[in-house]
């Protein structure tokens, strides 16, 4: 069995990757599953969704827990524990990051123990679309090319899987194409599907009586969202050109999550540690004194501290 | 293959739509409301020819949907967890008036604290309630269920309402091969609903679940939904032998895997199964001679079927995916229950608690599983209950105990 992990954040596409890459297969005559995993999902949250692909009937479930392919769509994720992007991932694994620096790169980078390999899909979205939006498609194809499916096979589910969501079939053909030229593009790392180390039985541990005070699920810890630092979560940050900006304080109004505050001189200020990069302001600044710019590893990105 | 890929909840909408339903009062809750989004859009553009009306809870949907199946008309529905406990009361009236709708449950942890994902303390909440229960595997599963449910359940010797279950997330937004059934073929294996003893005439007025005071009509009544769900037995497994001849699918109110020759069995039930046959094959491989046995219909209690299955084992484990707080598993003791009195009984009844919350079963914990069961059956004397929780999510459990207490008053 194949088992493709897809990690990314919500809005990113990683579902209908997942889905994409099931759809190729069932239509090769495979057995697959694909499913997502999220909890009160939000744009920029991560988000996991796995495919699995047989020749017998697929008797796991829900999370994979020892992928032989993780696909990742955005590598500030990698940080992040709770995305839990590295768990079972060993020397087999093959690991592909969506990122604008090589595999060599990003092996330096970060000690990763799987076999790395990478394509900057983003870009392509960029110089394709024109625009930042969802990358199913490209990770899906990706994703295809690196298990072996056929690129037919993955421009016909590309057309299923993007009509099921409404959109529109010239959409659907840009799409097409640019999945094509990453399925051409990506660095093919070689599977090795061979059988893995059998785990042995886990050490179960039955929790004791504990008073109330531990064994409710309560938070006493006030204001603990700022903990929770979100900045990782962007793709693209709002920049201020300062010379542009008429002092509105539309920004601070529509900001979601309350991270713009403003000088006495009316000019905003972004708290980058909690900003999820959702964009709005950017969107509703009149005078586009807010610009987005892209997040790029190593040089201007956010890290968790 | 045939077929296309679709979640458990698509497979769902499949199952009332091919029921040819007249009626879908609905409310929606995660993760069920992709059935009502699906039977909606189908019914909006003409595909299907029900009502669908969304209505203000699930007390009333409930309400809405027992009045309309007394009348006469085919009903579906669907709801989860606290959707179900909310409409709880209705269950009861609904099978007292003998309306032999379809609810489908997407099963979904209850509250406190809040979760997303499933085990079975809500459906198991409605064992008692009258309602027959079916619990589902697969997403072809999920939809061949559907479609039994309404002929077990119209048939003249039930007349009984049926729960048809489904994991939340891990069918209910899961995608696999599901084979649609041919819709001529279905309505041969379904026919038209046309119950004696239900429907609405003028001048021919009716009172149905009227008061009756003192016990002994009472006790007669609520017997005869004993004995309606009893047949409901024999009901079925003429509808499984029908399906399979229509539909080349054959099932049973419980499915063994690989028990031939089996020492140890597990028993489970809805899609965790899936991942309980793997560690059966994995236990296997090790030499271990390992069974499964799945109990897919939970009302009626199909007792004659689990004690052929699991008279002569030396142990039996019990994997609850549900806890009674102050008992244990719930399955458990009606799988006791029922072996008391066979002289060849297990050596071993072991209790385990797993997948509460939707929590992952890993290979490790079954296992653990195994081994545990396997010793209690040398031992002859079984152990339990059991909860299935590893030392690694114990000490994430107190790393976030110490974030939510957050810092001490005094500093300290």
């Amino acid at each position: 069995m194949l088992a493709i992990r897809f990690h990314g954040r919500g809005g990113q596409g990683a579902k209908t990757a997942s889905r994409i890459v099931g759809t190729a297969a069932f239509l090769e005559g495979f057995v697959a599953q694909d499913s997502p995993i999220y909890g009160a999902e939000r744009r920029g949250a991560p988000v996991a969704a796995f495919t699995r692909i047989a020749r017998e009937p697929i008797r796991e479930r829900g999370i994979i827990a020892h992928p032989t392919v993780v696909v990742v769509a955005d590598t500030s994720l990698i940080s992040d524990p709770a995305a839990r992007v590295l768990d079972g991932v060993d020397e087999k694994t093959v690991l592909f990051m969506n990122s604008s620096l090589s595999a060599e790169q990003l092996a330096t980078q970060i000690s990763l123990s799987g076999r790395v390999t990478a394509l900057d899909l983003t870009e392509v979205a960029l110089q394709r679309f024109g625009k930042r939006g969802a990358i199913s498609a490209l990770l899906g194809a990706v994703a295809g090319r690196l298990v072996g499916l056929r690129q037919e096979s993955i421009h016909e589910a590309i057309s299923r899987e993007l009509a099921d969501l409404g959109l529109a079939p010239s959409v659907i053909e840009q799409n097409q194409v640019a999945a094509r030229h990453c399925y051409d593009a990506v660095p093919v790392v070689a599977l090795e599907t061979g059988s893995r180390r059998v785990p042995g039985s886990t050490r179960l541990r039955i929790p004791n009586y504990e008073p109330p005070s531990r064994g409710t699920a309560r938070i006493s810890a006030a204001a603990n969202s700022l903990l929770r630092e979100t900045g990782g979560w962007r793709t693209f940050r709002p920049v201020l050109v300062p010379d542009k900006c008429n002092g509105c304080w539309l920004c601070f109004v529509y900001c979601p999550d309350g991270v713009i505050s403003m000088t006495k001189d009316d000019r905003p200020v972004i708290d980058y540690d909690h900003c999820k990069g959702c964009q709005i302001c950017v969107q509703e600044c009149p005078t586009r004194a807010l610009v987005a710019e892209r997040e790029k590893e190593g040089e201007a990105a956010w890290t968790a501290k | 293959m045939d077929g296309e890929m679709m979640t458990g909840n698509l497979a769902a909408a499949w199952g009332a739509r091919l029921a040819d339903v007249d009626y879908v009062p609905a409310f929606p809750i995660t993760p069920q409301t992709e059935i009502i989004e699906a039977l909606a859009k189908w019914c909006e553009n003409g595909q299907m020819a029900a009502r669908v009306v969304t209505m203000d809870s699930e007390h009333s949907m409930m309400t809405a949907a027992g009045a309309a199946g007394a009348t006469g008309a085919r009903v579906f529905s669907a709801t989860s967890s606290q959707g179900l406990l909310h409409a709880f009361e209705l269950l009861y009236s609904v099978s007292g008036w003998r309306v032999p709708l379809v609810l489908v449950n997407v099963s979904r942890a209850l509250a406190a604290p809040i979760t997303l994902e499933p085990d079975h303390n809500d459906v198991l909440a409605a064992r008692d309630s009258g309602f027959l229960q079916i619990h589902a595997e697969t997403c072809q599963e999920v939809l061949d269920s559907i479609l039994m449910a309404y002929r077990i359940a119209e048939d003249e010797r039930v007349m009984l309402p049926v729960i048809v279950n489904l994991d939340g997330f891990y069918l209910s937004f899961t995608r696999e091969p599901v084979s649609i059934p041919d819709a001529g073929q279905v309505r041969e294996f379904l026919p038209p609903f046309r119950p004696a003893h239900l429907g609405f005439r003028a001048s021919a007025p009716h009172a149905l679940g009227t008061a009756v005071l003192g016990g002994s009509i009472y006790s007669y009544f609520r017997h005869q939904i004993h004995l309606a769900s009893m047949n409901a037995l024999e009901a079925h497994e003429e509808a499984a032998l029908e399906f399979n001849r229509l539909f080349g699918r054959r099932y049973g109110v419980v499915e063994g895997y690989r028990l031939e020759d089996a020492e140890d069995v597990l028993v489970m039930t809805n899609a965790f199964a899936s991942k309980g046959k793997a560690a059966v094959d994995a236990a296997r491989e090790e030499g271990r001679r390992a069974g499964l046995l799945r109990l897919r219909m939970i009302r009626p209690w199909p007792a004659d079927a689990i004690r052929r299955a699991l008279v002569g084992r030396r142990a039996v484990a019990v994997l609850d995916q549900n806890l009674s707080p102050g008992q244990g598993g719930i399955l458990f003791q009606e799988i006791g229950a029922c072996l008391y009195h066979e002289p060849l009984r297990p050596r071993a009844l072991c209790s385990f608690i797993g997948g509460l919350g939707g929590k992952n079963i890993s290979e490790g914990e079954f296992r653990a599983t195994f081994e545990q069961t396997a010793e209690a059956g040398i031992r002859g004397k079984g152990i339990g209950p059991v909860l299935l929780y590893t030392e690694a999510e114990h000490s994430e459990m107190t790393q976030l105990q110490v974030l939510a207490a957050g810092p001490r008053p005094n500093g300290s």
